[in-house]
């Protein structure tokens, strides 16, 4: 473990390196906190930016844009009471009263505060763990693989979205589009349908741009989107705050509560590396621990300490949790982590639980990347906030088509094809309809990105031996196809009980 | 959304049956083709077998998707006590909401046909300053504020990219 920690140190302290991680925390602040831009957004877009870097110059700043995106909702939550991004919501629940009651300074302090700590554990959680699951992996056939690789995407169908039917369909159609091009093993073009657009398959990148950017900016075009924006940007013309930051004083406050610091850091760290889980769960979830297990529950919501520093240590340690699988197995988590993945990818190193072996350097790059971003979170946050604020009032009619033209570029910059980007435009109008019929992203995105590697582990454990049962008498790979099959039931009992508990 | 709030919820529900529908249709076509594809070996997957598996499952799941949904329709149906809104009334409401969504896809689509014919710095200029109108406001100030963002980070971007990463852009056809 401190081998890694030792061979990223020396990776990661040159001035380049250490200059971009800040400039990526400082992008992904604005990302986080303009609302309508996400922190997937914000990810997908730095990928092509980072193509003539070497590999760990270019992780650590998609790091860093990760790192100061889970922070930067913090702002307008605090602020305005309106989440920057989806992960900030539980924020807006005692930040907000705590700024309107006259210490907007205090809220972001110890908001700041609690999402720097949070990263820290998270960040030691991650080292202490990642190793140890990757040496279990390195001991798994195919048949475990592809069996650990429909868990993951079936848990990501049940914690996505709306219900866990649309998940699994929005899995399988991630799937499919995979299987669009050479094939894996053989190398014979598949379902191309003689259009020469698709002989090379579809590039994940690309799936991901239309998906996550485009989709998203036609949302904000929609009538009632635009009005609350544009009621939110009324409230925000309304507040002008000024405000104080204590960073010191409020270290202490933070200090003084370990329990929910730590408490809300695990929880998510935990649900970080759930697959499909994130910030936004994590967020929700950790506020609502600290809330019952507090002696005082009632003053949560009017503005309390341990609310704010629950919610955005909640959120912040996601970062860290998320990367345990993304390293370890090399499955990733998020949309996000699916983009570090694919920059790996890009500059020719395999994902999986190989990863470690092969590439120490790179590993222990993400983890010091992560530790110096958080640092460059914390003080980029205390020094930037006055000016952070003033970001939020960009204007839509200003945002999607810069982010538009940045969307074309990023997927044309990645194979230079043109037909790309009728791709591209198809999978944003796709993505359109996903979002609009609810069906969650997530998994589309997760099975496009695992897809190849899914078949290849069935076909490989197959040729190895035609024995098909071998899943099911293997223990491992039997463990993980049960919890499969438990992770569908369980949702599905939960739904029917939530709907049975709607209606009585 | 509660401005036409009895037949949105239709149309949501009736939208997911046509997706619905529209997978079982890319399931089928999956399926059928993967037939064609060359096998090597009958006691091994060949090529086709792994995108058949999918095909059938997502069309089983499509399709108790799309029976779900179609009873929750008829249910939906049989609820309402009042006649339905006048469905035209509706449709233009629905047209109101997705106007802006329409009009922005087709210029990206003519954006991303122009990039070949005419390249990509006068095409993406010329996006950025036609969505930004067509979304905002049409004053004075902020066709110049536009057209001066558009042109700086067009040109940045392309210097960017063709002098460090020496990636080469479509010119088009003029030059």
């Amino acid at each position: 473990m401190f081998d890694l920690l030792y061979l990223g140190f020396g990776e990661i302290f040159r001035f380049d390196i250490l200059l971009i991680i800040f400039v990526g925390v400082i992008f992904g602040v604005i990302a986080g906190l303009i609302p309508g831009f996400t922190v997937a957004m914000a990810i997908v877009l730095t990928l092509p930016l980072t193509f003539g870097m070497d590999p760990v110059t270019g992780i650590a700043a998609m790091i860093g844009v990760f790192v100061g995106g889970m922070s930067g909702g913090l702002i307008s939550a605090a602020l305005l009471g309106i989440p920057g991004t989806p992960s900030s919501v539980a924020t807006t629940f005692d930040a907000y009263p705590m700024a309107k009651n006259g210490k907007p300074g205090k809220a972001l302090s110890i908001g700041i505060w609690a999402s720097f700590l949070s990263s820290i554990i998270s960040l030691f959680i991650l080292v202490t763990i990642a190793p140890q699951i990757s040496q279990l992996a390195l001991k798994f056939g195919p048949w475990e693989m592809f069996a650990l690789i429909c868990l993951a995407l079936t848990i990501i169908a049940s914690v996505t979205g709306e219900s866990i039917l649309k998940g699994l369909i929005a899995g399988l159609f991630g799937l499919l589009i995979s299987t669009i091009g050479a094939d894996p093993i053989m190398g014979f073009a598949r379902f191309t349908f003689d259009l020469n657009v698709l002989r090379a398959g579809i590039p994940f990148l690309v799936v991901l741009i239309g998906m996550f950017a485009i989709s998203r900016l036609m949302t904000s075009l929609e009538r009632t989107e635009r009005q609350k924006s544009f009621e939110e940007k009324q409230k925000e013309n309304a507040t002008e705050v000024s405000f104080v930051l204590k960073p010191i004083q409020t270290l202490k406050t933070v200090l003084r509560k370990p329990g929910t610091l730590v408490g809300s850091s695990v929880i998510g760290s935990i649900i970080g590396a759930i697959p499909g889980a994130g910030g936004s769960i994590a967020n929700i979830i950790a506020y609502d621990q600290a809330k019952k297990w507090s002696k005082d529950p009632k003053k949560f919501g009017t503005g309390c300490e341990e609310g704010v520093v629950a919610s955005e240590a909640g959120n912040n340690s996601t970062v860290g949790g998320d990367l345990i699988p993304t390293v370890a197995l090399g499955i990733p988590g998020s949309a996000v982590t699916a983009v570090l993945l694919s920059a790996l990818m890009v500059h020719g190193i395999t994902p999986g639980p190989l990863l470690i072996v092969d590439e120490p350097g790179i590993v222990g790059g993400i983890f010091v990347a992560f530790f110096i971003a958080s640092f460059g979170m914390l003080i980029t946050q205390f020094i930037g906030m006055r000016y952070f604020v003033k970001v939020t009032q960009v204007p839509t009619h200003l945002l999607v088509p810069i982010i538009l033209v940045l969307c074309v570029i990023g997927a044309f910059v990645l194979n230079n094809r043109v037909t790309d980007l009728y791709i591209l435009f198809a999978m944003g109008v796709i993505g359109y309809l996903f979002t609009k019929f609810k069906f969650a992203l997530a998994p589309v995105i997760i099975g496009v990105i695992l897809g190849p590697i899914v078949e290849v582990n069935l076909r490989r454990a197959l040729m190895t031996n035609p024995d098909w049962t071998l899943f099911l008498t293997r223990p491992i790979s039997v463990t993980f196809l049960v919890l499969t099959v438990i992770s569908i039931l369980f949702t599905v009992w939960q739904t029917r009980r939530s709907n049975q508990r709607l209606k009585a | 959304m509660s401005l036409y709030y009895p037949f949105h919820k239709e149309a949501t529900t009736l939208g997911e049956i046509i997706m619905g529908l529209l997978l079982i249709l890319l399931s089928l076509l999956i399926y059928t083709h993967s037939d064609d594809l060359p096998s090597m070996n009958e006691s091994q997957l060949d090529a086709g077998s792994f995108p058949q598996i999918i095909a059938i499952l997502l069309g089983i799941l499509s399709l108790l998707l799309v029976l779900t949904k179609t009873i929750k329709l008829i249910k939906e149906r049989q609820a309402q006590d009042e006649s339905p809104k006048s469905i035209k009334k509706a449709l233009i409401d629905l047209y109101q909401e997705h106007k802006l969504v329409l009009l922005i896809l087709s210029v990206l689509f003519i954006y991303i046909v122009l990039v070949q014919v005419i390249g990509f710095i006068i095409s993406s200029i010329a996006f950025m300053i036609v969505t930004a109108l067509i979304i905002g406001p049409k004053t004075k100030k902020d066709i110049i504020l536009i057209s001066s963002i558009a042109v700086i980070l067009t040109v940045g971007l392309y210097m960017f990219f063709q002098e460090i990463l020496k990636v080469r852009f479509p010119t088009g056809l003029f030059f």
